[in-house]
């Protein structure tokens, strides 16, 4: 206490760094007096045994430990209260509680040293309030560290219940469509909650920030100009986010994970089209510039296709296509999903061979019709295959009033053109197939204007148009 | 095939082999061999004992075909892919001065040799390569590059059988035949591992390509260079039922033979090559006359060049490319004999390097770029390596010796993420410092990009579930795309 009153003299307001470089030890030397403090109560308990009897002599230095151990915690506690970054109300009585404690814990000390066998009932009593304090002042300590929110977040409802806490807040719903995205619940408030709301939250407030709501956002902290609508630049919340990791101010401190440059870049934009608390992301977008960007740090250009279980194939019908001479190979060992091809076939193909691949449209993701005569007519069948991802169709006369029926095919990740009669039919397919990745155009009558405009207007995909 | 004696191979037999197919000789579907099963046809009982049953990828396929561009020898990794302007400042020194110095297979330590190459930064990527390749380097940015190749073998033998079967020991099979063991081959009519040998068999011989304990017919098949790559493939009776009344003869002979020993993968293997080597007969020619090929293709890969070992590997690239579009597994390809030795340049580094390039540069080169175009680059794997490295000593004056503690290797196409750089040598290019990528590692990653799962795909032998890996093997994941 002497110690206290005494650094009470002037410190308080500008402590020295050796202060604070102490005071960030007392989240590991708080742990001390915690296991020696239990291991002193659980002596205490197991002495009463005939068996355990010898430990009686262990019990005071057991307390002893606790005790020195406790105050060690308690001076290097109030050396990390000094930075204040702690919420005022939990601190007062987390400093509280944890010096009681460790007074208390000298009373057991004595109490076991001196009168071991006169003072039953307030022994008892004190060595059970040392047990209730250690996890009252526990519990509060981890509270600010973590967030007064931390503890039972995951806990089940009835417990939530007990502790006054209303249930569990149901997730929001991971975004589908791109068109339901929403700017700040689905961009903005998720990367402040995986990234800044381990610090700026209602039991930590570093800096004076919380980052838990849109409200609390625009309040701010100490600096007015957290988040200045419309204006990026004069952010400080940008400004220390799209500092070098190095600068002091830099945000997020201490080594914890940054944004990544794509958040950087929504958060920017957010601010920009002047931080609206909600709307949606494809229509605050006018220019379409964020789409992409948008879509991928979502996941949604990812392929849900493969996360789905199908059903077997129909073995009559696999058997039918084996025997008009397409090769049908499984393509994982705990899904459903075939490859079939046709290219090394001997037979011709024929207009009925369409109607079968129909019956395994759920199972069909690769398909290779490759030099096997394909006509125009046959791909409005093809264009059913909703679940290809693959699409070879190479070699064939097709042309541009074929692959106009292709515009449905959804998962279609490939599409191999090489050596058709296509021409600028596929700019008006190419922007229907959403998740493309690759095209091969080689060999066909699509001119280069036609790939120089195809490649403009859908810069994410990549177009294999010649050779040497 | 004493050793063999102990365990029962897992072949189908002939009698099942017969069930499970349909029609006469000349037509018989032989899935269960040289190609998968037809999906979800059922194997016979006896053989569901077996520890893996199920033929097909694990997950989703990457690739589906491997073409292995075997550089025999060890290409240097300083004078290639990896560069060091450290040797050529401390070019004419005691390398024992500067570095500690393992003992080298033939124990005569030159001086610090710099390369007699310049390298220059090509494609995006701005990836680095030596005047050696200077068609490949046009094709970086569809190449990742591995910099920290170790092998446990300083000798070609076992470094060959190292890198092909994953052990040093001559016996086990080879990767092609697992891969045709795992996923089948897609072409009823050619084998699924095919090796084009280019005039140069790797030093172990064609233990390199063989079956080892799975069964026999998923060894390599080797197409020779030249104008008849299979032998006496063009049948020798001048009527057509003179020789199918022959072998119908042939095939009731060993029907019967079998009916007395019972079940032998020795006869029912030599039958099925009959049988197919039948239909080689019609599928073969067809596969090695270029009449399709336009004259731009040919002269793409080199065809018309004046170096008569390039247009034998540019021919050996180009059936490549055409054994992949039939859905032939796993190609592999051996060097041309240029006449300067495979790449092993104990001395004279510079001819016998710019010789074995020369031949092999641009017909590699024009083979990414054609399989790109066609759309095959998508699902066929390139792979470019030997089976160690150089020092970056000499041996004697103007020579390399070998070094298995670091080599360069690429691979290209389906699933790898181009353009990339992994692993570090030291500033000799002597020792991987940064990332090592064993043997083991290669294959794993190899069989994952066929949506193979290297812990999974075994064969019981010797009453242990083999694999390529043995107990070994870890993704290298910063390669994949």
């Amino acid at each position: 206490m002497g110690l206290i009153l005494l650094l009470n003299g002037g410190i308080l307001d500008n402590p020295p760094d050796i202060v604070l470089f102490l005071g960030r030890f007392h989240p590991v030397v708080v742990h001390l007096p915690i296991g020696f403090l239990i291991m002193a109560i659980l002596l205490q308990v197991a002495a009463r045994w005939p068996k355990y009897k010898p430990l009686t002599i262990y019990i005071p230095l057991a307390w002893l430990m606790g005790a020195v151990s406790a105050l060690i915690a308690v001076i290097f506690g109030y050396f990390l209260s000094l930075s204040g970054d702690y919420d005022e109300d939990i601190l007062f009585w987390h400093q509280w509680a944890g010096i009681v404690l460790m007074l208390m814990s000298f009373g057991c000390y004595f109490i076991n040293k001196k009168w071991n066998n006169s003072l039953s009932v307030p022994k008892w009593a004190l060595v059970f309030l040392v047990g209730f304090l250690l996890m009252f002042t526990g519990h509060l300590g981890g509270n600010l560290t973590h967030g007064s929110t931390y503890l039972l977040q995951y806990a089940p409802n009835p417990v939530r219940y007990m502790a006054g806490l209303p249930s569990k807040v149901e997730p929001r719903k991971k975004v589908a469509v791109l068109d339901s995205a929403d700017v700040f619940l689905d961009l903005v408030l998720p990367m402040m909650q995986s990234k800044c709301v381990g610090c700026h939250n209602e039991g930590k407030k570093k800096g004076g920030l919380l980052l838990t709501s849109y409200a609390m956002m625009m309040r701010g902290g100490e600096s007015e100009n957290t988040i200045v609508p419309g204006d990026a630049l004069k952010s400080e919340l940008v400004r220390r986010i799209t500092l070098p990791m190095e600068h002091d101010d830099f945000m997020p401190s201490e080594g914890k994970l940054p944004l990544t440059d794509q958040e950087v870049v929504l958060i920017k934009w957010w601010i920009k089209i002047g931080a609206p608390s909600n709307g949606f992301v494809t229509q605050l977008d006018t220019e379409k510039a964020l789409t992409s960007l948008v879509s991928n740090y979502l996941g949604l250009d990812k392929n849900n296709l493969f996360n789905k279980k199908v059903p077997p194939p129909d073995q009559a019908v696999v058997d039918s296509l084996i025997n008009r001479g397409f090769v049908i190979n499984p393509l994982m060992k705990d899904n459903y999903f075939i490859d079939a091809n046709y290219s090394l076939s001997e037979y011709t193909l024929e207009a009925s061979d369409m109607d079968i691949l129909l019956k395994l449209k759920e199972q069909l993701v690769w398909l290779n019709l490759g030099n096997s005569k394909v006509k125009d007519a046959y791909l409005e069948k093809i264009g059913l295959l909703q679940n290809l991802v693959k699409l070879d169709l190479k070699g064939n006369e097709i042309s541009d009033a074929g692959i106009k029926h292709l515009s449905k095919l959804e998962n279609l990740e490939s599409l191999n053109l090489y050596g058709t009669k296509i021409s600028k039919g596929v700019l008006e397919l190419v922007p229907q197939l959403t998740r493309l990745k690759k095209i091969y155009l080689w060999q066909t009558q699509v001119t280069s204007e036609n790939i120089a405009e195809l490649k403009k207007e859908n810069p994410g995909l990549t177009v294999i148009y010649e050779r040497e | 095939m004493g050793h063999h004696h102990n365990t029962k191979p897992k072949v189908i037999s002939r009698r099942e082999m017969l069930g499970l197919s349909a029609g006469g000789f000349g037509s018989l579907a032989f899935m269960g061999l040289f190609g998968t099963l037809p999906f979800g046809c059922k194997r016979a009982s006896h053989l569901e004992t077996a520890s893996n049953l199920y033929l097909g990828p694990h997950y989703l396929p990457k690739a589906k075909n491997v073409i292995f561009l075997y550089m025999d020898g060890g290409v240097s990794q300083v004078d290639s892919f990896d560069p060091k302007p450290r040797l050529a400042k401390e070019n004419g020194e005691d390398p024992r001065k500067k570095f500690k110095v393992d003992a080298t297979q033939f124990d005569n330590v030159g001086k610090i040799l710099k390369s007699p190459w310049d390298f220059k930064q090509y494609g995006e990527c701005g990836m680095p390569v030596s005047d050696l390749f200077p068609h490949i380097a046009t094709c970086v940015d569809d190449i990742a590059l591995i910099r920290s190749m170790v092998s446990n073998f300083p000798e070609h033998t076992n470094a060959n059988y190292f890198l092909h079967t994953g052990s040093g020991l001559q016996g086990r099979p080879s990767m092609g035949a697992w891969m045709n063991y795992g996923l089948g081959s897609e072409n009823k009519n050619i084998p699924g591992y095919v090796v084009l040998d280019g005039g140069l068999i790797p030093p172990g011989g064609l233990d390199n390509f063989k079956n080892g304990f799975l069964p026999a017919s998923y060894q390599a098949s080797v197409f020779k260079a030249g104008p008849e790559p299979v032998a006496n493939i063009n049948p020798r009776e001048g009527i057509k039922n003179l020789q199918e009344e022959k072998l119908q003869f042939i095939k009731q002979m060993d029907d019967s033979l079998i009916g007395k020993i019972g079940e032998a993968d020795a006869v029912e293997s030599a039958i099925s090559n009959y049988e197919l080597a039948y239909k080689m007969q019609s599928s073969i020619p067809e596969l090695t006359e270029f009449k399709e090929e336009t004259e731009a293709t040919k002269k793409l890969y080199g065809l018309d060049s004046d170096d008569p070992h390039l247009r034998g590997y540019a021919s050996q690239c180009i059936l490549a490319r055409r054994l992949i579009e039939r859905g032939v597994r796993f190609v592999e390809l051996t060097c041309p004999n240029v006449g300067a030795d495979r790449w092993d340049q104990h001395s004279n580094l510079k001819v016998g390097h710019e010789r074995n390039a020369h031949a092999v540069d641009q017909p590699i080169a024009g083979l990414l770029k054609d399989l790109k175009s066609r759309g095959l680059l998508e699902e066929t794997l390139v792979v470019w390596t030997g089976e160690f490295g150089r020092t970056p000593f000499a041996q004697g004056s103007d020579g390399r010796d070998h070094n298995p503690s670091a080599f360069s290797m690429w691979m290209a196409g389906a699933g790898v993420k181009g353009g990339t750089i992994f692993g570090k040598t030291d500033e000799y290019g002597y020792r991987v410092i940064e990332n090592e990528v064993t043997v083991h590692d290669l294959h794993a990653t190899i069989m994952h990009l066929l949506g193979i799962d290297h812990k999974q795909l075994t064969f019981r032998f010797g009453g242990r579930d083999m694999r390529l890996t043995d107990v070994h093997g870890n993704l290298v994941k910063d390669i994949l795309a």
